[in-house]
């Protein structure tokens, strides 16, 4: 046989719509992703309809809202929710139906309680896999000008990350040495990601878009010490909270 | 087989020159056929540091451009027997310097029987840097006890080990040593210099020897010799530990450690 068919993985990015104004969408698109040239990267993209109302009709001017996503550099190739007028319509531009896309936490909870979801007849049963992909794993040290990009998934370092270096994922960061550049998680938006250090001595530390530099010097509990960072809603304000890890 | 060994920095004014002049000098006087090259198109020093700054007539660009061959541009040094200078253009810039004309003059010298080539990176991390490190086998990073010289050194380690042919074509990395120069240790105990330890703590690969701080070194520029010819003195002991070293004898590390001024000199000053 000269090809094989078979089921794979791979995380996507979901845009969730919460209005049908695609006037609106494209302007707070600009807004929000307007001057950021390159920050996508032909990624692929699902269209979560889900939030809409269900006898929501055909949205104004989808193909424009396409066009303006491929200019971005995003690959919109899914859909799913939506009423059927919508749903129909997204068909029509070529997407395809993923109504079993789950959420990256809800996917996690799902194999953990071990309820499997019925295959439809048509699509071959997918094999039992781990639904998240395995982390980066570097065992060299990072000197400075060095950049470092998990993309989609996890990072790991066990040598040194020296100063001037940058290490960015979308999902956690662990160093297994003295982290003294710059480490980036969440890159794409995870709130949940974190960083892990044997010994903190970051230049700056992210999660998700909210940072902190080095100018305010790291408390001694944690400065020099194994600690991990995550981001904390504190008030509706998001902060970095850095603990010693025991 | 030769050997190519890269001097470079990242930083400028460190003591690169200093070091290649007297780095190959003391292989020569050990007995090997040593050549070394300056990569520094355009702003030349090392023929100043060897002296031979009267006797350059053809040049490393011109090699490479095939306006002369290789014994009409090699300059024999007047010290030390086997001891060879391919001086630099000063007429010219980094541009002229091509990876293939590179490689071939590398592979030319090899063909003469030379056993260690000794290249003379300029400061920086552009093509003349490149160039100088991208056929190395062994690399000397020479580092000042200064905040500035040590993230350039760590620069420069990171483009040893991705952007040269070694790192390029997987094969066995380049053996990479640390030499800290300038080095005071009096300035270091007062907390005004980094420290050996703080300096291996944040570049971690092998020290291969210390010198320190001297006015040697003006000396010996000034006069046209390598430093490692001016018997007697640290800064030549101290070059002559790294070639034994280089050459795989355990030396102790020496003037690393502060001295008390005797009474006599604190009495009366310096």
């Amino acid at each position: 046989m000269s090809f094989e068919l078979k089921s794979t993985h791979w995380p996507l990015l979901a845009l969730a719509l919460r209005s049908a104004d695609t006037q609106r969408l494209m302007q707070d698109w600009q807004q929000r992703y307007g001057d950021a040239a390159g920050f996508f990267d032909q990624d692929a993209l699902l269209l979560d309809f889900s939030a809409l109302s269900d006898s929501e009709p055909a949205l104004a001017d989808l193909s424009a809202l396409l066009a303006l996503l491929r200019a971005a550099h995003l690959q919109p190739v899914a859909y799913r929710g939506g009423s059927a007028a919508v749903r129909q319509q997204a068909a029509a531009a070529g997407l395809a139906r993923a109504d079993d896309a789950l959420d990256a936490v809800q996917a996690l909870t799902a194999s953990a309680t071990s309820t499997t979801l019925e295959p439809t007849p048509s699509t071959p049963t997918p094999a039992p896999e781990r639904l998240a992909v395995g982390a980066l794993l570097i065992d060299r040290p990072l000197r400075s000008g060095q950049q470092v990009y998990a993309r989609g998934r996890d990072l790991i370092v066990t040598a040194m990350v020296n100063p001037g270096a940058e290490v960015v994922a979308d999902g956690h960061i662990h160093i297994y040495a003295p982290l003294r550049g710059k480490a980036i998680a969440g890159a794409r938006g995870d709130e949940n990601a974190c960083i892990f250090a044997t010994c903190l001595e970051a230049e700056l530390l992210s999660i998700a878009g909210t940072y902190r530099t080095s100018e305010v010097p790291l408390p001694p509990e944690v400065r020099s010490k194994a600690a991990r960072v995550r981001l904390q809603r504190h008030n509706d304000a998001e902060r970095l909270l850095i603990e010693a890890i025991a | 087989m030769s050997k190519i060994v890269v001097v470079t920095s990242g930083k400028g004014g460190v003591g690169k020159t200093t070091t290649s002049a007297s780095f190959a000098a003391g292989l020569a006087l050990k007995g090997f056929k040593t050549v070394v090259i300056d990569f520094d198109v355009g702003l030349r020093n090392l023929d100043l540091i060897m002296g031979c700054e009267r006797r350059v007539v053809y040049d490393f660009i011109n090699v490479i451009h095939q306006e002369a061959n290789l014994n009409q541009a090699l300059i024999k040094d007047k010290q030390c027997e086997g001891l060879y200078v391919l001086a630099a253009s000063q007429t010219r810039d980094k541009d002229a310097l091509s990876e293939e004309g590179v490689e071939r003059v590398l592979n030319d010298l090899a063909g003469m029987g030379f056993d260690y080539i000794v290249c003379d990176s300029p400061a920086g991390i552009e093509a003349g840097a490149l160039m100088a490190m991208h056929y190395a086998d062994e690399a000397l990073v020479v580092t000042n006890p200064e905040v500035s010289s040590v993230r350039d050194s760590d620069r420069i380690l990171g483009m040893l080990s991705s952007k040269t042919r070694r790192a390029i074509e997987g094969r066995e990395a380049i053996k990479e040593h640390l030499l800290i120069t300038r080095y005071n240790p009096n300035r270091v105990q007062e907390g005004q210099m980094l420290s050996l330890q703080d300096i291996q703590d944040i570049l971690r690969i092998p020290l291969i020897g210390v010198i320190p701080e001297s006015e040697t070194v003006l000396q010996a520029s000034n006069q046209g010799l390598p430093a490692v010819h001016m018997q007697g003195t640290e800064v030549s002991e101290a070059y002559k530990d790294v070639i034994e070293r280089f050459l795989g004898q355990e030396r102790p590390l020496r003037f690393v450690d502060a001295q008390k001024p005797s009474l006599l000199k604190r009495l009366f000053g310096r």
